[in-house]
């Protein structure tokens, strides 16, 4: 027996089947019927479509074999404009075969590209233009440079609402032959936060340690996100220094956290209510957070700077007396 | 700082040529050199006093200037880049010494730390001052055969000091047990005397480091670990770096190891918290050397070295003077825990970036979102059900080494179900 992840094997691979976002998918629709696309910007959060919505585009224009006429790259992965440059350029240069006129580029997570490297990419799609198509995707338009909006067309992709998660999953779990409870589908929605992937991924992991019920889902989502992030936070605050820069090395062998991933995570732990600080206290170690993730991204060293960060946390504890 | 808390290193340095073990022929030769000055006319007015780290060069000098009642005027090499250092020395070195005075040698310390490109003018400023010299001139080196100091060499008398043997370092060792009033296991000095490999100076900083409830025992020996081949042990630099009095004695302690900046920096960021206690210091400290370390990285990023002195003004007094209040003590430097550590997240990390190689083309993402997103319910389905997860790892094909690290104490669970035929 072999077994596909759900997240795969439950995507959409037409427009059709795309479920939410009807507006956008109308107006691509439209498209694919003219045989003619424009540059495109998907912005939107995390596990909203984005990337499904352009390759079932893809595949409506191109049909099956749609992937040899696509460009796939991701932003984030590629973080050197002479990469994308290269490969572009080499993909540009053959000739397009086929009723469509065009090739698509994919340029996934687009908003981590630097400016310059955006203002590089604004000259490729202006240089390709006569036989491609940019295909941009976004969490955060606003970091996408002014030039290269103005040149797209921008899509604006919402989280997905509860009326569009729990039906979904209702329809994994018949078709898994699983026993789901209602409620249990709610909480996913919930812990999700609207984000499709994440949802179909709990759903996933639940229903393999057993009957999906609102305990195991919070198990799940306990497991795959770990406290120990936060048990590090009141190591610190509680003064015990070395104790927490040991909880640090742990997460980061285990988990194989990045420097940046455990900042990103503090962040959002400081402001949960689970854990009971001061909310000035809050402000001032998010401060902290901030200026030590500044850190992190100009190159400097991980350990360093997180232990520094719960140095200071070990100061500020006893000053607030946490 | 009281006699009593005094580094040994310092306290039990020889006060008489005769205690000097060791080195017959260079004390010979030195003294011999030394009495050409006083009867006139010296053949050569500087010394070139090699051998490696730690055999006592700048002892022996320090013996023989208090037996033959001599005054050291000294200088570290590595400073004299400095134009008004140079000609601080020159000055020095023309003067005759006062009548009355006492006789002046000129000590210059670690002239192999002179820098062959940034110090092109070092060497032959030393040149200069020695053939203008009256009073005699000691160089000190580990490696005298640098092919830039060529000049020096061929100016100076060249004299070699041996490697301690191993009897020797244990003798020393032995008197200073007996004078600290310390019992010490003799298998214990021996290993000591073993592992300094005639470093005569980190002998006696093992020693010290080594008393446990006034006793030295082989156990206690073997857990202060020591490194070798360096012109200071990490844990000696850590000790000149935590007790400086002075900025540039803070900066020397950083630079005068062989270790390269990334390892000091491993160092003190293991023993910040060894030395301090109080948390206020700890951070400030900590504060420190993470914008010693943002420079490296801008470093890196720009290739600009001028920045590198900025980093060492951070990652040495930067972190020296975190303290509030200067107490002295006596800690041991233990080899960084996270030396190992970084060996497992990095074996830890390359298995998180092949998973994510192998699944990003297939669910259509980044590295990224499949490191954030679908790893941890990957390790929850693992750990959990080793059937199920047989069967994605079948799906994806998944290398065994990545099933393992996945599945961590289930893994033979989930190979063995792979390995069942399938029906």
């Amino acid at each position: 027996m072999s077994e596909l992840l759900w997240a795969e094997k439950y995507r959409p691979k037409t427009l059709d089947e795309v479920i939410n976002q009807k507006e956008i998918v109308e107006r691509l629709k439209k498209f694919v019927a003219e045989r003619n696309i424009p540059h495109m910007l998907f912005a939107g959060p995390p596990g909203t479509g984005k990337t499904t919505v352009a390759h079932a585009l893809a595949h409506d224009l191109y049909g099956e074999n749609y992937r040899q006429y696509m460009l796939e790259l991701n932003a984030s992965d590629e973080r050197k404009i002479e990469v994308i440059r290269t490969k572009v350029k080499e993909f540009a240069r053959s000739k397009v075969v086929g009723e469509v006129g065009f090739k698509i580029v994919l340029l996934d997570e687009a908003d981590n590209m630097t400016s310059d490297a955006q203002q590089a990419l604004r000259r490729l799609m202006e240089l390709y233009s006569a036989n491609t198509r940019f295909i941009l995707t976004a969490n955060y338009p606003s970091k996408i440079i002014e030039p290269i909006q103005s040149r797209c067309a921008v899509f604006r992709f919402t989280a997905l609402k509860k009326e569009d998660v729990v039906p979904r999953l209702q329809y994994i779990c018949q078709n898994e032959n699983l026993k789901c409870r209602e409620r249990a589908l709610e909480v996913i929605y919930e812990l999700s936060e609207g984000d499709m992937r994440r949802a179909i991924n709990i759903l996933q992991s639940a229903a393999a340690l057993g009957e999906v019920t609102e305990e195991v889902v919070y198990k799940v989502v306990g497991l795959a996100h770990p406290r120990e992030i936060r048990e590090m936070i009141q190591l610190a605050l509680a003064g015990n220094f070395l104790e927490a820069r040991k909880k640090l090395r742990d997460l980061m062998i285990t988990y194989g956290l990045s420097g940046l991933d455990v900042i990103k995570q503090v962040h959002r732990e400081i402001f949960s209510s689970d854990l009971k600080i001061p909310e000035d206290l809050r402000v001032m170690i998010a401060d902290y957070a901030g200026e030590i993730q500044f850190r992190l991204v100009e190159g400097a060293d991980d350990e360093i700077q997180l232990n520094a960060f719960l140095a200071r946390l070990a100061l500020l504890g006893r000053k607030f007396k946490v | 700082m009281s006699m009593r808390n005094l580094p040994w290193i310092i306290k039990y340095r020889p006060k008489h040529i005769d205690e000097v073990v060791n080195q017959e022929e260079a004390k010979q030769k030195l003294i011999a050199w030394l009495k050409s000055w006083e009867t006139g006319k010296p053949q050569k007015k500087a010394v070139l006093l090699h051998g490696p780290a730690g055999c006592g060069k700048t002892s022996l000098v320090e013996a023989i200037a208090k037996t033959y009642g001599y005054e050291i005027f000294e200088m570290n090499a590595s400073d004299s880049r400095r134009k008004e250092d140079i000609e601080r020395l020159a000055k020095t070195a023309s003067q005759t010494s006062a009548l009355r005075g006492k006789k002046k040698i000129i000590l210059l310390d670690e002239v192999d730390g002179l820098d062959p490109r940034a110090d092109m003018g070092g060497v032959e400023a030393l040149v200069e001052v020695i053939k203008n010299t009256r009073n005699p001139i000691i160089m000190t080196a580990n490696n005298p055969y640098r092919e830039h100091l060529k000049p020096l060499r061929d100016l100076a008398e060249v004299i070699a000091m041996n490697r301690l043997k191993e009897t020797d370092v244990v003798k020393v060792l032995q008197k200073i047990c007996s004078a600290e009033k310390i019992e010490c296991e003799q298998e214990a000095l021996r290993e000591i005397a073993k592992r300094s490999e005639g470093d005569l100076r980190s002998a006696i900083n093992d020693l010290q480091a080594a008393v446990i409830d006034g006793r030295v025992t082989l156990q206690s020996v073997k857990a202060v670990s020591t490194y070798r081949d360096r012109v200071y042990a990490p844990w000696e630099a850590l000790r000149k770096l935590f007790s400086a009095q002075y900025v540039f004695q803070a900066k020397d302690a950083v630079t005068s190891t062989d270790l390269d900046p990334e390892e000091m920096k491993t160092w003190i960021n293991e023993h910040i918290p060894t030395w301090y206690d109080n948390p206020e210091e700890v951070w400030r400290a900590y504060e420190a050397l993470s914008r010693a370390d943002v420079y490296f990285g801008r470093i890196v990023k720009t290739q600009n070295w001028d920045l590198l002195s900025y980093a060492l003004d951070m990652m040495g007094p930067g972190v020296a003077f975190a303290r509030k209040q200067y107490k002295g003590k006596f800690v041991a430097f233990k080899m960084p825990e996270r030396i190992r550590i970084l060996s497992e997240t990095k074996k830890s990390r390359e298995y998180r970036e092949a998973l994510a190689e192998y699944f990003a083309s297939r669910l259509l993402t980044s590295k990224a979102t499949v490191k954030a997103e679908f790893i941890p319910y990957l390790r929850v389905i693992f750990t959990n059900n080793p059937k199920y997860a047989a069967a994605i790892a079948r799906e994806y094909k998944l290398p065994e080494e990545l099933i393992t690290w996945l599945a961590g104490p289930r893994a033979k669970e989930v190979l063995s179900y792979l390995k069942k035929p399938v029906k």
